[in-house]
């Protein structure tokens, strides 16, 4: 980009915006090479009382009509300087958007300080970078059951919050939006890196016997066809929209209304002195996020093994690939209680489980462990 | 980049050279080393950021002591910011309106385009999280974030007589309290930086910071109690809620809404859950590990979620009120001695507010806010869209204990020559200031 024209004068007031590239956080709006007399004259005005965002103020240039005809100026602070008065936004400038600084010493009351500096400017917005599209949609199966609980959303990029209500939604077996299936939660729930989005179908209407189940029925028909469709309008960090709407198609099957049952799952042991994974096998696809977290293996003394997690098939399949070659020993596979499957089912009870009787509920976080030795 | 000159404009006569520069991109001007050695020397410059240590700003509460709680999704942690004398001003002589003329004041216009240009940026980047009421002050400070991604800069902003102000952190007395990670993060293979607990309520009660919220993951029923001043050496009580169903099944539920309550003497949580049922715990039976399962007391529509959850007493009949706000409906109001008495469990039939007889007594109020507060005896305050301009986010306030708004609807006591029956006429001078 260069350098400024010089269209000024040395030693005529000069308003500019203040950045450094590796500094943002530095950025601000700055008068220099004023007249010594002004200069003085601030000084005096200051101690008096009088306020530099009088002087020097910087405010959004507004899109479209203003609704409210009193927007305040951009809040910062102020340094006075040898020459002049910087700004300093209290949050740094935002890319695409215009502002308007303004140098007006007119309120010092001299004659000889009329001089009206105005500067127009903004950041552009960031135009590197791909549009964000789905990369994938857990669960992964197209079967999935009456009762399912969530879904996650993998973004390929960072996405801004507040278009999921008007940009998610499940179309029923008559390719019509189904009303009061997907819950609409206080806070969109995203990954901090605002590229996963957990969707969930409304609990009132999953758990039997609550209020919305009784009058509605449960969110999904088994045997029908559904598809969760992200719409094109969510858009990114930048303001970018999907490349394109995304679909996922899927067939319900029968409500899954049982704990995850340990004693089911298959395992695979590897050899001694290979990376050969450990494989846990299951019977219904687990929750891919949990799958990730909550299953570590630990060896005889109590050492947490380093290693890679790779869930697949459908989330039926769960491998160790270990960092090290496995030693011959006794190893522990900790599972946490609760861990759970795609319609909230956990190791200790199903997403609605019958009342346990009495008040005194113990806690029931059992430590649960799968053991296997290799020779 | 090009520059032009505009010509001077102002009436004075006196020629005043104005610039107007137009810039493509920022990375064009690098700044002098003389601005960076400024910065250095004039001390603690806070450009970039609010306070550093909250990283987003959510649910708010107010403590005892002008404590202001913060609870912070991104950081995973709740902040407590001892306020001093010079960080609120009393609003105890600002207009609310006419009481007995059902009338209120728009306390701010278009708050969300306001709250854009005081931190520099457009309307549709701003994000109002909650609002909270300073007492005695009366003075409402709203919890804001700029920015809707991983670029989102959180904001404490207070209204003070009209005016927009922002609070700013660093100088103010802070502690802060992480929420406890979960599962345990030793017994985890890598930390995983996608988990989130989405806060949604923060509540002071006697001594103690109760936090529910959403988890992005499990589908937990986590409620947090922590002893407040934050304290390493006590720990944090957590409590996994459950709730029954027609005596059948129980399951677990994440709280949206709490509020606590003594009725009947002893002090109780009351809770309204994402699948609707409002819940009643003593809060005597939550304890550290525990899995409680509460009295269903009530439930709300399908398709609905709870906003805020407060108690008021009514002017008239002196009688103490909760109030539920509701984002698809009006709002519920029902009294607080038959919360005590409500028989638990739903009975079956038409959904309503009140299966174990609270129907009998619930009230449905026309408030239709985004954010709700009491402000005082006789008056609460809204964040709403403006119902004939549905684009402008205003801070209005409402009067207790009917709420409502009589500027905003078509009644015949509205024309000059109208009948009036309520005396509007005789209590038009009688404006409200503080009380």
């Amino acid at each position: 980009m260069g350098r400024p024209m010089t269209a000024w004068v040395p030693d005529q007031p000069l308003l500019r915006v203040d950045s450094d590239s590796h500094e943002p956080a530095l950025g601000g709006v700055r008068v220099s090479s004023l007249d010594p007399n002004l200069m003085a004259h601030l000084a005096r005005y200051i101690q008096a009382g009088g306020l530099l965002q009088s002087i020097l103020r910087v405010a959004v240039i507004p899109t479209g009509a203003p609704i409210a005809d009193d927007l305040p100026d951009v809040f910062g602070h102020y340094q006075l300087l040898e020459d002049g008065v910087r700004f300093i936004p209290h949050f740094p400038f935002a890319r695409g958007v215009s502002y308007r600084a303004s140098f007006d010493p007119r309120r010092l009351g001299r004659a000889e300080f009329s001089e009206v500096l105005t500067l127009e400017f903004s950041l552009t917005a960031e135009q590197n970078g791909l549009a964000p599209e789905v990369k994938r949609v857990f669960p992964s199966s197209d079967c999935l059951p009456e009762n399912l609980l969530r879904f996650y959303v993998c973004f390929s990029n960072p996405m801004r919050r507040g278009r999921v209500e008007t940009e998610i939604s499940l179309l029923g077996p008559d390719g019509e939006p189904a009303p009061d299936v997907l819950y609409r939660t206080p806070v969109e729930l995203w990954g901090r890196s605002m590229q996963r989005l957990t969707i969930l179908l409304d609990p009132g209407r999953l758990k039997r016997g609550v209020g919305p189940n009784r009058e509605l029925g449960p969110p999904l028909k088994v045997g029908q066809d559904y598809m969760l469709v992200i719409g094109s309008g969510i858009v990114d960090l930048s303001g970018r929209p999907l490349r394109e709407t995304f679909y996922k198609r899927f067939r319900v099957t029968e409500a899954v209304r049982e704990h995850i049952a340990l004693e089911q799952w298959k395992m695979v042991t590897p050899e001694t002195k290979t990376r050969q994974p450990l494989v846990l096998n299951f019977p219904r696809p687990l929750d891919w996020v949990l799958l990730s977290q909550m299953i570590t293996i630990v060896s005889a003394d109590g050492q947490l093994l380093g290693g890679r997690i790779v869930v697949d098939q459908c989330e039926t399949r769960w491998s160790f690939i270990p960092s090290f070659p496995w030693a011959r020993g006794h190893y522990h596979i900790r599972v946490e209680s609760s861990l759970e499957d795609i319609c909230g089912n956990s190791v200790i009870a199903a997403f609605d489980r019958p009342l346990r009787p009495g008040n005194d509920l113990a806690y029931e976080a059992a430590k649960c462990s799968i053991s296997f030795q290799l020779a | 980049m090009k520059t032009t000159l505009a010509s001077d404009t102002e009436a004075s006569g006196t020629h005043a050279r104005r610039d107007v520069l137009r810039f493509a991109a920022v990375s064009a001007f690098g700044l002098a080393l003389s601005g960076r050695a400024f910065a250095a020397s004039t001390g603690a410059v806070s450009g970039g950021g609010g306070s550093g240590l909250l990283q987003s700003a959510g649910a708010l509460a107010f403590g005892p002591d002008n404590v202001l709680f913060v609870a912070d999704i991104r950081g995973a942690a709740i902040h407590a910011f001892a306020l001093r004398a010079s960080d609120v001003t009393s609003q105890a002589d600002v207009e609310l309106g006419n009481f007995h003329n059902f009338e209120g004041r728009d306390l701010v216009q278009g708050l969300d385009q306001k709250l854009g240009a005081l931190l520099g940026t457009t309307l549709d980047q701003i994000v109002v999280n909650d609002m909270a009421v300073h007492q005695p002050s009366q003075q409402i400070f709203i919890s804001v974030e700029r920015g809707r991604s991983t670029d989102a800069l959180p904001a404490i902003v207070k209204v003070n007589h009209g005016q927009l102000e922002v609070l700013e952190l660093d100088r103010i007395p802070h502690s802060q309290v992480g929420i406890p990670n979960e599962p345990d993060p030793k017994a985890m293979l890598e930390f995983n930086t996608q988990r989130s607990f989405a806060i949604t309520d923060v509540k002071y009660y006697n001594g103690e910071v109760f936090v529910t919220g959403v988890s992005n993951q499990r589908f937990a029923s986590t409620l947090h109690r922590i002893p407040y001043p934050f304290n390493a050496q006590m720990a944090t009580c957590t409590v996994e809620i459950w709730h029954p169903v027609h005596g059948q099944f129980e399951t677990r539920a994440p709280i949206i809404r709490q509020l606590i309550k003594e009725v009947q003497g002893e002090p109780h949580l009351f809770a309204v859950y994402g699948c609707t049922p409002l819940v009643r715990f003593p809060l005597a039976a939550l304890k550290d590990g525990a899995h409680v399962r509460g009295d269903v007391i009530g439930e709300l529509g399908y398709g609905s979620n709870p906003l805020d959850m407060v108690t008021f007493s009514d002017p008239f009949d002196q009688k103490e009120y909760l109030l539920v706000t509701i984002d698809t409906r009006s709002a519920s109001r029902v009294a607080v001695l038959d919360l005590g008495t409500a028989k638990p469990e739903p009975t079956g039939g038409p959904i309503d507010f009140g299966p174990g007889g609270l129907g009998r007594t619930q009230g449905l109020l026309p408030i239709n806010a985004e954010h709700f507060a009491i402000l005082n005896s006789k008056w609460a305050v809204e964040i709403h869209r403006h119902p004939k301009t549905a684009h402008r986010l205003d801070v209005s306030s409402l009067m207790v204990p009917y709420f409502f708004e009589r500027r905003d609807g078509m009644s015949e006591m509205n024309w000059p020559d109208g009948p009036d029956p309520f005396q509007y006429r005789e209590h038009r001078g009688e404006i409200s200031r503080g009380e």
